[in-house]
């Protein structure tokens, strides 16, 4: 039984060697590379659903998890050991990330066909891949970190993939320092993690004794004080959530990384990066919710539910097709963060399955769209949906789900997630975070829809609002994955039925995914009411989109009506002007203070303290200089006058006869004879 | 090993020093071979030791011979963990730069190539000296080889740099000197390991204060830490490619391995004591020297800069494991401390190394290193694009590659000890990121290609033969690290338990 | 038997009349016969010493077999070297050889 498991050690190696491979030796053949790239992938994703199916009817590995150590590093006398795992949360994204990701693949070759660096985009999505697949197999949270950040590198690589474009370039080292900023807040987390228990392993961390030992813990910290550790543990990694996840404030970054390939939004956005961030919240669930009255699950609920409703207003008011999209994806993950906010675990994993599938349909889609039009400004697009038939059809089918429609895949999650909000509201009452999560969520279910009708009425009904668009049908190679997506955006959701639910609770083996997942956590219970209201909310806003856009489609040079909204459009069009004031508060402080602190260095007191101590020491020397010559000098010189004065008389001494010397000498040994001999002793 | 590999590896290069003194200059040819041939030498013999080395050993490969009888100074030499990696990594990096320096210098190749040489010898010197007074012969040695290097065959503004190097390294050497000779007072000898297990002046803090500050402005300005850094950026700036590589990747070693071979055995209590100010200027050397870098706009100065940030973490990493001297349960964060500090001076010795490599390569081409005259070169030279790529990216401590793990357990040790010193110095961390990204990387390759570089070619085949290997060191030891995890540690632990 | 003395005095004589020569002669090979017999005289001593003194032990006879050797030596390359100042200054008398004299 177990064997099958241990292969988990290969699934980020596939995608890895491809990437080497593309790298090194094959990035002139571009056929090879695409080739290579679907086998590395490919098997990952075999292999994946293999152990995916067998862990699903095997409670053992669901509860208990499966490790597969790989290496240790010494540390003192102790070790640190690596490895990959297999448990339940890992199941269910492992079915999820490959999948999709191979999507992404497929639909790549199509989306890039003719690109001079086309190899080397494989080469750097395989890299992708390859931090995802093993950022959900770690079993401790140091490996995790590392894939976390070849995937935070692979976002720079693609979204800058046209570094031509300055704007391309830009975008990629945002996204990457923007993500960094959270991933060192994240690291300290760890660190204290680290150093607290003495372990990184999550199943060393999430043990009975090591969570009742953090429990006790507490930590003094400046300014506040002594606290418990582990809410401290838990928002220092929701930092690298935030960054990760592009919650508020540092979700600045994705909406530029649209600059990126579409295939790389797409997984960026729903497979991978994104994802992440919730997942590592997911992952690290057990400590933040260790102690559920402190500020960790109240910030996490904070942050979710402000960026869910936050981040769909400014989706309102977009008019590239990509950014309505990933304005869409940051609201929709501030749901899932805002879920385990209020400790809907199963709930929020379950949205962030679904999520993926339908998001990357979405983003393919709009890819899709992209390559048959030509454009991205949704303004110039309209009436796509007789040129484009099967994009249409899938991109509606990615809509609906998002929108929250039943019986799509996203209807099932959103109303976990708010069903079980409500439940937590209903225990703590109004002044309580599950209420204003349910509040906020509720109202972003109706931007949601809202906002997604519009961008399909405007993409793909009316006439072609420019000229220059003309649109055709993208190659099968693009729209097979788009179908296959769609496939599961209409029906993935329901593993994740209620039980009560008549006819599908049953039908669907009575909520199959809270059977994988939820081990150890209540099912959220059936709520009529909740549904019911999600239900009208998602029919409203989609009734209003089609009120305001579908009913008459607008012409070419009529101004979209959400103008009419005056200042506060321009207030959403410019997503609040939070770039513009982290471009004036942060980055250009921070440029300005290391210039300064250079000129420090340089100009004004350290090197020119260095300097003038070697000024002074060559004043002194100089001064010495004259001290020598005058005076050492002038000893020296006197010794050496008088020595040439008693030469100058002595030398008369010497003939150069050899014999006057002998003579001399004899008539010595003659006197000291004579001195020997007659001198008294 | 029954042969005496430590002294071998030290004289081979000064027997080859001496052999190419006595070739016709004009056999260009055959000196540079000849040197290289003699470079591989320690290279091979330094790969034998690793190999041969017992992990928890403690100091091997003794050889002790007396050499000054009157004043008990002795030819003692020896190796352990602490000291095999910077033996091979300086056998390696010379061998690099030397063979890189025969395709690219051009006048005096005989000096040249016999400085180098004497210079090797100096560097494996002190890394293999037990003796104080060994030590210091060859700490200075290092320094005349070094000197000629940057003044020769240096830039426009050489000799400022290399009076500067000089100067400022020798005031360091002159304060450690009579620290040595307090020592030798106190203690009766000048054996490195007999010193260190006598505590000089363990009955008087004071003194034993004063001589743990001598000795610590020696090793300090060759680190450097702030605020001793300023005579970095000029001699890196000024020296050749190869005097760079050397300079960055070695000699700074030499402070460190300083650090640990003789202050912190020597003075543990000082150490102890004076923990928290060498923390604080590492920290404001980690960040101080991240945000000067940022400021820059000389591509080779800013790799400087960046040496300056980058040994901060070595410092800070020795910093917390000493001030947690005493504390009880603090072993295991002490050692993870200090193996992360000698794993961050191995790493940064071949990815700076790499990096003054590669800044060489398009000063070589372009004559300029201003960073506003690139633009757009990845699809210029997508070769060189890659390898600065994994270069930088390494420096910046991405995981998956060596710089990571230094940095890693170097904060994972000092946040267990010194939580505020290890966040305020994470802040580096970002700066990094943006300095390598925004200066390197984007501004020589990515945006609108600059016409003027049209002719610009890529790599050589030397080129790429002098860079592949640390480009493998740099993924092997990232993907990998218990490869040489695994030898720092048993000797740090071992350094440990001994104060 | 000849007294010890005698052969002191023969030594003795011959050794000033060696000084003398070597210090009157202007002619180099003149000089160079006087040292000759300053040492001749010191092999008399010698010799003389041995046989009144210690017969028994060899010590004077290897001295003067030594003394013997050396002059040799040092008339050849005493010759040799007036040779060579002949060859350059055409000339054997030493007042006239006074380049040390400078």
């Amino acid at each position: 039984m177990t064997e099958l498991y241990d292969w988990v050690r290969l699934i980020p190696l596939f995608p890895f060697l491809a990437f080497a491979i593309i790298l090194l030796f094959t990035q002139r053949n571009q056929k090879l590379s695409t080739y290579l790239a679907w086998v590395g992938i490919g098997l990952s994703w075999l292999l994946g659903w293999t152990i995916v199916f067998r862990a699903i009817g095997d409670a053992h590995v669901l509860e208990e998890g499966f490790r597969a150590p790989i290496f240790s590093i010494p540390t003192g006398r102790g070790l640190l050991q690596l490895g990959f795992q297999v448990d339940a949360l890992t199941t269910a994204m492992l079915f999820m990330v490959p999948f999709v990701c191979l999507m992404i693949f497929i639909y790549s070759k199509g989306y890039m066909h003719g690109d001079p660096r086309y190899s080397r985009f494989f080469a750097y999505i395989s890299l992708f891949a390859t931090g995802m697949l093993g950022l959900i197999v770690s079993d401790n949270l140091l490996l995790l970190y590392i894939f976390w950040e070849v995937m935070g590198l692979c976002s720079y690589l693609l979204i800058g993939f046209w570094y031509e474009k300055p704007s391309a370039m830009k975008a990629g080292l945002k996204a990457f320092i923007t993500t960094r900023i959270g991933d060192v807040i994240m690291f300290l987390g760890m660190l204290l993690l680290y150093s607290t228990t003495g372990t990184l392993s999550f199943h060393e961390i999430f043990s009975e004794e090591t969570l009742h030992f953090l429990k006790e813990t507490t930590v003094w910290l400046p300014l506040v004080g002594t606290v418990s550790v582990a809410p401290v543990i838990a928002v220092l990694l929701f930092g690298g959530a935030v960054g990760k996840s592009a919650q508020f404030p540092l979700h600045v970054w994705l909406p530029d990384a649209m600059e990126g390939p579409t295939p790389v939004s797409a997984l960026i956005h729903a497979a991978t990066m994104v994802s992440a961030g919730v997942y590592l919240v997911a992952r690290m669930f057990p400590i933040f919710a260790l102690l559920p009255e402190t500020a960790s699950m109240s910030v996490v609920a904070f942050i979710g539910g402000f960026t869910a409703l936050f981040a769909a207003t400014i989706a309102l008011a977009q008019d590239d097709i990509k950014r309505v999209l990933a304005y869409s994806t940051i609201s929709q993950l501030g749901y899932m963060i805002a879920a385990l906010g209020v400790g809907a675990y199963v709930a929020a994993t379950f949205h962030l399955i679904t999520h993926a599938f339908f998001k990357a349909l979405l983003f393919l889609g709009s890819g899709s769209v992209i390559h048959g039009a030509g454009t991205q400004d949704m303004m110039e697009m309209g009436g796509l949906r007789k040129k484009m038939p099967i994009t249409f059809w899938t991109f509606a089918a990615g809509m609906l789900a998002l929108a929250g429609v039943p019986p799509f895949a996203g209807f099932w999650s959103k109303d976990e997630i708010l069903a079980h909000a409500f439940e937590e509201f209903m225990h703590k009452g109004v002044v309580s975070w599950p209420f204003f999560v349910w509040l906020v969520l509720s109202l972003g279910a109706l931007l949601t829809a809202f906002y997604m009708a519009r961008q399909v009425f405007l993409t793909f009904y009316g006439e072609t609002r420019s000229h220059h668009v003309h649109a055709h049908e993208s190659p099968k190679v693009m729209t097979y994955p788009l179908i296959a997506l769609a496939v599961f955006a209409v029906f993935l959701g329901f593993v994740g039925v209620p039980e009560e639910f008549p006819v599908l609770g049953p039908l669907f083996g009575h909520n199959l995914f809270h059977h994988i997942v939820g081990h150890g956590y209540p099912a959220t219970p059936l709520n009529w009411g909740v549904m019911g209201l999600s239900v009208l909310l998602a029919l409203t806003g989609l009734f209003l989109g089609w009120l305001v856009y579908g009913r008459n489609p607008l012409k070419e040079g009529q101004p979209d009506p959400m103008t009419k909204l005056g200042p506060v459009y321009t207030l959403l069009r410019n997503k609040y002007y939070i770039d513009e004031f982290y471009s004036k508060f942060i980055v250009r402080p921070a440029v300005a203070l290391a210039t300064l602190l250079f000129r420090f260095d340089n100009s004004w007191v350290i090197d020119p303290f260095v300097n003038l101590v070697g000024k002074v020491g060559a004043w002194l020397s100089d001064l010495g200089r004259i001290f020598d010559l005058n005076i050492i000098d002038g000893i020296v010189n006197g010794v050496a006058a008088v020595t040439a004065w008693f030469g100058k008389i002595l030398r008369l001494t010497q003939t150069g006869k050899a014999q006057n010397y002998l003579l001399v000498a004899i008539l010595t040994v003659l006197l000291l004879l004579g001195l020997y001999l007659y001198l008294p002793m | 090993m029954d042969f005496p590999i430590l002294t071998l590896i030290t004289f081979v290069p000064l027997l080859g020093s001496l052999i190419v003194l006595c070739m016709p200059k004009e056999k260009e040819r055959l000196i540079k071979q000849f040197s290289i041939a003699v470079s591989f030498i320690p290279l091979i013999l330094s790969i034998l030791l690793w190999v041969n080395l017992e992990k928890g050993g403690g100091i091997q490969f003794e050889e002790l011979v007396a050499w000054i009888p009157a004043i008990h100074v002795n030819y003692h030499v020896g190796a352990d963990g602490l000291s095999v990696p910077l033996i091979f990594l300086t056998a390696l990096l010379t061998t690099l730069s030397l063979f890189y320096s025969s395709f690219t210098i051009k006048n005096r190749v005989k000096e040249f190539f016999f400085l180098f040489l004497l210079l090797e010898m100096g560097m494996f010197g002190v890394f293999v000296s037990l003796d104080f007074v060994l030590f210091y012969v060859f700490w200075e040695i290092g320094l005349v080889p070094m000197y000629f290097l940057i003044g020769v065959w240096g830039g426009p503004r050489r000799e400022y740099a290399a009076i500067k190097f000089f100067i400022y390294t020798l005031v360091g050497s002159v304060a450690m000197l009579l620290a040595i000779i307090g020592i030798y007072l106190n203690t009766g000898t000048f054996d490195i390991i007999q010193a260190a297990a006598m505590r000089p002046f363990v009955e008087n803090f004071t003194l034993g204060a004063l001589a743990f500050w001598a000795i610590f402005l020696a090793f300090a300005i060759k680190v450097p830490m702030f605020p001793f850094h300023t005579w970095l950026p000029d001699a890196h700036v000024e020296a050749p490619t190869a005097g760079s590589v050397i300079l960055a990747g070695i000699l700074l070693k030499l402070g460190c391995y300083g650090f640990f071979r003789i202050l912190l055995p020597m003075f543990p209590e000082q150490f102890h004591r004076f923990a928290p100010i060498i923390a604080v200027l590492a920290v404001i050397s980690i960040v101080y020297g991240a945000m000067v870098s940022m400021a820059q706009w000389d591509l080779k100065k800013l790799i400087a800069y960046s040496s300056v940030s980058h040994m901060g973490y070595v410092m800070l990493g020795l910093a917390a494991a000493a001030f947690a001297i005493g504390s009880k349960d603090m072993l295991t964060s002490q050692a993870i401390a200090m193996n992360g500090a000698v794993f961050q001076m191995f790493n940064h010795g071949i990815i700076t190394g790499a990096l003054f490599f590669l800044v060489g390569v398009i000063y070589e081409r372009a004559h300029t290193r201003d960073l506003t005259a690139f633009g757009g070169l990845a699809s210029k030279v997508p070769y060189y694009y890659g390898i600065m790529l994994v270069a930088g990216l390494a420096s910046l401590g991405l995981p998956g590659l060596a710089g990571f793990w230094g940095e890693f357990f170097v904060f994972r040790g000092t946040f267990a000890i010194a939580p505020v010193y290890a966040a305020v110095g994470a802040i580096g961390i970002v700066f990094t990121a943006a300095y390598i990204l925004w200066k390197v990387i984007q501004h020589v390759f990515l945006g609108p290609f600059n016409e003027k570089w049209a002719n610009l070619t890529d790599m050589e085949t030397y080129e790429k033969i002098t860079l592949w290997p640390l480009v493998i060191f740099m993924v092997l030891f990232g993907l990998y690290p218990p490869l040489i995890v695994d030898t720092i540690n048993a000797a740090m632990t071992r350094l440990l338990s001994g104060l | 038997m000849v007294p010890l003395s005698w052969f002191l005095i023969l030594g003795a004589a011959l050794f000033c009349i060696g000084v003398y020569g070597v210090l009157s002669r202007r002619n180099a090979i003149g000089i160079l016969m006087g040292v000759e017999l300053i040492l001749n005289a010191v092999n008399i001593n010698l010799i003389a010493f041995w046989r009144y003194r210690t017969p028994d032990q060899l010590t004077g006879l290897v001295f003067a077999v030594f003394v013997m050797a050396i002059a040799a030596a040092e008339a050849a390359v005493g010759l040799a070297l007036i040779i060579a100042i002949y060859r350059t200054r055409n000339t054997v008398i030493v007042e006239d050889v006074d380049l040390l004299k400078m």
